[in-house]
């Protein structure tokens, strides 16, 4: 099976997605051909690229090639290995349902934006990304990381007449550039130990770090990748730029961009900077829960649909984190086992995670498209116009909601089993934390549920509450189709999980030497089990066979009810006051209160009720209500700091004095005291 | 008339031509006058081609004598021409108080010399007792300090024009040093900072029209202006 062509499918690849590039700028004057060119290649590109991957997963051993470019330090090497062709796997899906959901989409573009800047963009964000997944290069990752930041950064202000647009777009380069300056730092560190810019080269030179120089590298390398993928508190710049960008991107973004960081963390925590000390693998181990836990909890208080899911891509990298930091902790007490599930557990869920959020976002395009509103209060009823974007819709909901039998179920649970198994594993004050982190998360998943009842209830069930759900008709096909490629993945990962949890076995061997794969499936290949002594087991198969079951005799019994009982209309009880209309309907804000109250601590809610009244306040003639929760980590933390930096800016400033003799003294006094300087023997 | 043979002698009139040079740029420091800068200039300017000359003369280096001459001819005549010629035009004859005071200027003028005797101090080795080492010591010392004292001139001072004057007297200061260091640097450098200088004073000469114009006034502190 040595004989795959994984590099060659990979180079025509990264051929597609360049040539695309260039051809939808080449055509950017003909929108229809543009529009034809960009989403064809992209989806040429797509389908090579998860061939590649597939190839190389299927092949076991990583492919390397090299070539040089000239430049000391600096050279093309790729390294196709388990953990590169997971990750070019996942982009490959979703590259491949975003062309397609774009080739209807993006034609609302033609005649009034540039399709062709748009492609060149988004050509450049698959390719860099692409590169980023699979380089072995220092120099060409940060390349490939740092085009990706830009190109996300014009897509993401291509609506760039709106202010609010434009203000994300700054605050999200301004974090991209954060965490480029980390990694460059980090990278630049590792790179004086082992003198070589090849990640490889990390790998043995891990021995010779020191602790102190293993310590700063890890922090600048979570602060860097952390940045990227969102955990709080790095996490500001998501919920602004995600809601901004087309719906596409937005899928992309939040889908793939976010796991290039979780893609760092995975490639330089395993393998490049040696055995992590415990506290690390803790400290990502907090960090994720933080993440998973105030994530849902401020998406529960959104009613921008794509803001309420850029929140929730937090708390799934968050609960990525979770499993990651397990994973580094097992490892570094001893039980390279447990590790395994954990990262399995990470890993699975990354491309889950990746899957259903990328989903939902473009179930929300469908529905920004046909409505025009993003914001939730406004929408209701779609269910009926757009039958099939809902159900699409509602299973990315109930595999984010990690609800059974679908994939975000499984990931969720292999990272709950991992946890409790922690609990046994690990002695002293990291002992009680397994269960705790463990307790959060349940916590979380219940949270998610209830955020997700709201977002599909309020969306797509009861009457359309404002005039723009009224007359709306369901999304183009291939739009559909994107969406209905990735509806698919999401139950086959979830019904069939024990099919393709053996494909892991490669990337747990390349990271920690393990093969756990075949532990974790019992019972003819129907039982996932958690692989361990005192273990839970679940079966997903087992589970959907039981819904369907279930769901017979409930279909007859609806179908034999309709025919023997007629159907009857009424109105709704009104309570004697008359005039109810849709607006009267539960809204998101009133679904969410009880939360509110609850974590009102976290909230600090403020509102604001105003009654304009003739001659009695019991009977206003109108009311003005205002709620908003505190930005807590905008204000407590972002705030004071870009204060400080503008106090020391501006105290910078008188050194820019803007006259001739004060520029022509620094440079004189400069010189004099270098040359006295130089005197000195 | 054996002593026109003596190196000795030569490298005495040199150190006496270094002294007055440096004399001169520290009289222009505390002068106001624009015209009298100028022909102080090119006294200076004068001196050097001499100094040069006399090195030509006693090292027997034909191709100094293409330096000096040069210099005679563009830094002793041309351009200190070319500057009257401009403030003739621009008329303005007088710098306005400059940011340091006269009196202060002197001294400020007096510490870099001593700075520059100090830097040249470290380039002196005196288990090298031969003439010319010595010779390159206070020269050096005097080329130092006339770099110095020229930058100094250019950030005290408010007009664009006397601001050249600076930047053209610092200049004199490095061709002093490089002479006196090296005997002659190749032919071909000296000409290319000889057309650097030529160019920079006609750009210079061109911007100050143009400062002029711009803001009313040659005085470049106006152009913190543009801050805004």
């Amino acid at each position: 099976m040595n004989t795959l062509p994984v590099g060659t499918i990979f180079a025509l690849s990264l051929t597609a997605y360049s040539t695309g590039a260039l051809a939808s700028l080449a055509t950017w004057r003909k929108p229809a051909l543009c529009r034809y060119i960009c989403c064809g290649s992209a989806l040429a590109g797509a389908v090579l690229g998860g061939l590649a991957a597939v190839f190389g997963i299927l092949q076991g051993t990583p492919v390397r090639w090299s070539v040089s470019s000239g430049i000391p330090l600096f050279a093309y090497s790729f390294d196709y290995d388990a953990l590169a062709g997971f990750f070019n796997l996942t982009l490959a899906i979703l590259a491949g349902a975003v062309s397609i959901y774009s080739f209807s989409y993006l034609k609302e573009f033609e005649g009034k934006r540039n399709i062709g800047f748009f492609g060149f963009l988004f050509h450049l964000l698959l390719l860099s990304l692409t590169i980023v997944f699979t380089t072995a290069n220092v120099f060409l990752f940060l390349i490939g990381w740092e085009v990706m930041a830009l190109v996300a950064y014009g897509l993401v202000t291509f609506y760039h007449e709106d202010r609010e647009t434009r203000r994300a777009g700054l605050l999200y380069i301004v974090m991209a550039h954060i965490d480029a300056g980390c990694l460059l730092l980090g990278f630049a560190l590792l790179m004086q130990v082992s003198g070589s810019a090849e990640f490889a080269s990390f790998r043995t030179a891990a021995a010779q770090l020191s602790s102190g120089q293993q310590a700063v590298a890890f922090v600048l390398f979570f602060l860097g990748f952390g940045i990227k993928a969102g955990v709080i508190p790095f996490h500001i710049w998501l919920p602004a730029a995600h809601p901004v960008a087309p719906s596409n991107i937005s899928a992309l973004l939040s889908g793939i961009v976010l796991k290039a960081g979780i893609y760092g963390m995975v490639r330089i925590f395993l393998d490049g900077l040696g055995i992590l000390p415990s506290w690390a693998g803790l400290l990502v181990l907090i960090v994720g829960v933080a993440s998973a836990v105030l994530g849902v909890l401020y998406a529960l208080m959104e009613h921008d649909l794509k803001r309420l899911l850029a929140y929730h891509s937090i708390e799934n990298i968050g609960i990525i984190l979770i499993g990651l930091g397990a994973a580094l902790v097992f490892r570094v007490a001893g039980h390279p086992q447990l590790a395994a599930v954990a990262l399995i557990a990470a890993m699975f869920h990354t491309l889950n995670h990746a899957i259903f959020k990328c989903l939902l976002f473009l179930g929300a395009g469908s529905v920004l498209h046909s409505t025009g509103t993003r914001n939730m209060e406004e929408l209701g009823g779609l269910i009926r116009p757009m039958p099939v974007t809902a159900f699409c819709f509602l299973i990315g909901a109930v595999a984010i909601s990690g609800l059974p039998p679908l994939n975000g179920f499984v990931s969720e649970w292999l990272t709950y089993q991992s946890l409790l198994a922690g609990f046994g594993a690990t002695g002293g004050l990291t002992r009680i934390l397994f269960p705790l982190a463990g307790s959060m998360l349940a916590l979380t998943g219940a949270l998610a549920a209830a955020c997700f009842v709201k977002a599909f209830a309020i969306t797509f069930l009861a009457l359309p509450r404002g005039t723009e759900a009224r007359h709306v008709h369901e999304a183009p096909r291939s739009m559909l189709v994107g969406m209905g490629w990735l509806t698919v993945t999401c139950l086959a990962l979830g019904l069939g999980v024990t099919w393709f949890l053996p494909a892991f076995d490669a990337l747990t061997e390349q990271l920690l030497g393990q093969r756990v794969g075949t532990n974790l499936i019992s019972g003819h290949g129907l039982v996932l089990s958690a692989g361990m002594r005192h273990g839970g087991t679940v079966s997903t198969a087992v589970i959907g066979i039981g819904l369907v079951i279930l769901l017979i005799p409930a279909v007859l019994l609806v179908s034999i009810g309709a025919r023997r009982f007629a159907r009857r209309r009424g109105p709704t009880w009104d309570c004697g006051l008359p005039g109810l209309s849709e607006e009267n309907e539960y809204t998101a804000t009133a679904f969410s209160k009880p939360l509110r109250m609850i974590f009102s601590v976290l909230y600090q809610p403020r509102r604001e009720i105003q009654a304009v009244f003739d001659v009695s306040p019991y009977f206003p003639k109108a009311i003005r209500f205002e709620s908003e929760i505190e930005p807590t980590f905008e204000k407590r933390l972002y705030v004071p700091l870009k204060d400080l930096l503008l106090w020391f800016s501006t105290r910078m400033r008188a050194i820019q004095a803007g006259s001739i003799h004060a520029y022509l003294a620094y440079i004189f006094v400069t010189l004099v005291l270098l040359l006295l300087f130089g005197v000195r023997p | 008339m054996t002593f026109l043979q003596d190196p000795e002698f030569g490298d005495r009139i040199i150190t006496l031509m270094a002294a007055l040079v440096l004399v001169l740029q520290i009289a222009a420091v505390g002068q106001r006058w624009l015209v009298s800068s100028i022909r102080i200039f090119a006294v200076q300017s004068f001196l050097l081609a001499t100094i040069a000359g006399i090195i030509a003369y006693f090292n027997h280096a034909g191709h100094i004598y293409i330096v000096a001459l040069l210099t005679l001819i563009l830094k002793a005549g041309l351009l200190p021409w070319l500057l009257e010629r401009l403030v003739n035009r621009i008329e303005i004859r007088r710098e306005i108080e400059p940011l340091i005071n006269a009196p202060l200027s002197i001294l400020i003028a007096g510490c870099l010399t001593l700075v520059g005797y100090v830097v040249a101090e470290s380039f002196y080795h005196p288990e090298e007792t031969s003439v010319r080492a010595a010779l390159g010591h206070n020269t050096l010392a005097v080329a130092i300090a006339l770099f110095l004292i020229g930058f100094f001139t250019v950030l005290n001072r408010r007009k664009a024009l006397s601001q050249v004057l600076g930047l053209l007297s610092l200049e004199n200061g490095l061709f002093l040093a490089a002479i006196s260091l090296t005997y002659g640097m190749p032919l071909i450098v000296e000409l290319g900072i000889f057309f650097d200088v030529l160019v920079a004073v006609m750009v210079l000469g061109i911007l100050v029209f143009r400062i002029r114009e711009a803001f009313d006034s040659m005085d470049v502190s106006k152009l913190r202006k543009l801050r805004e």
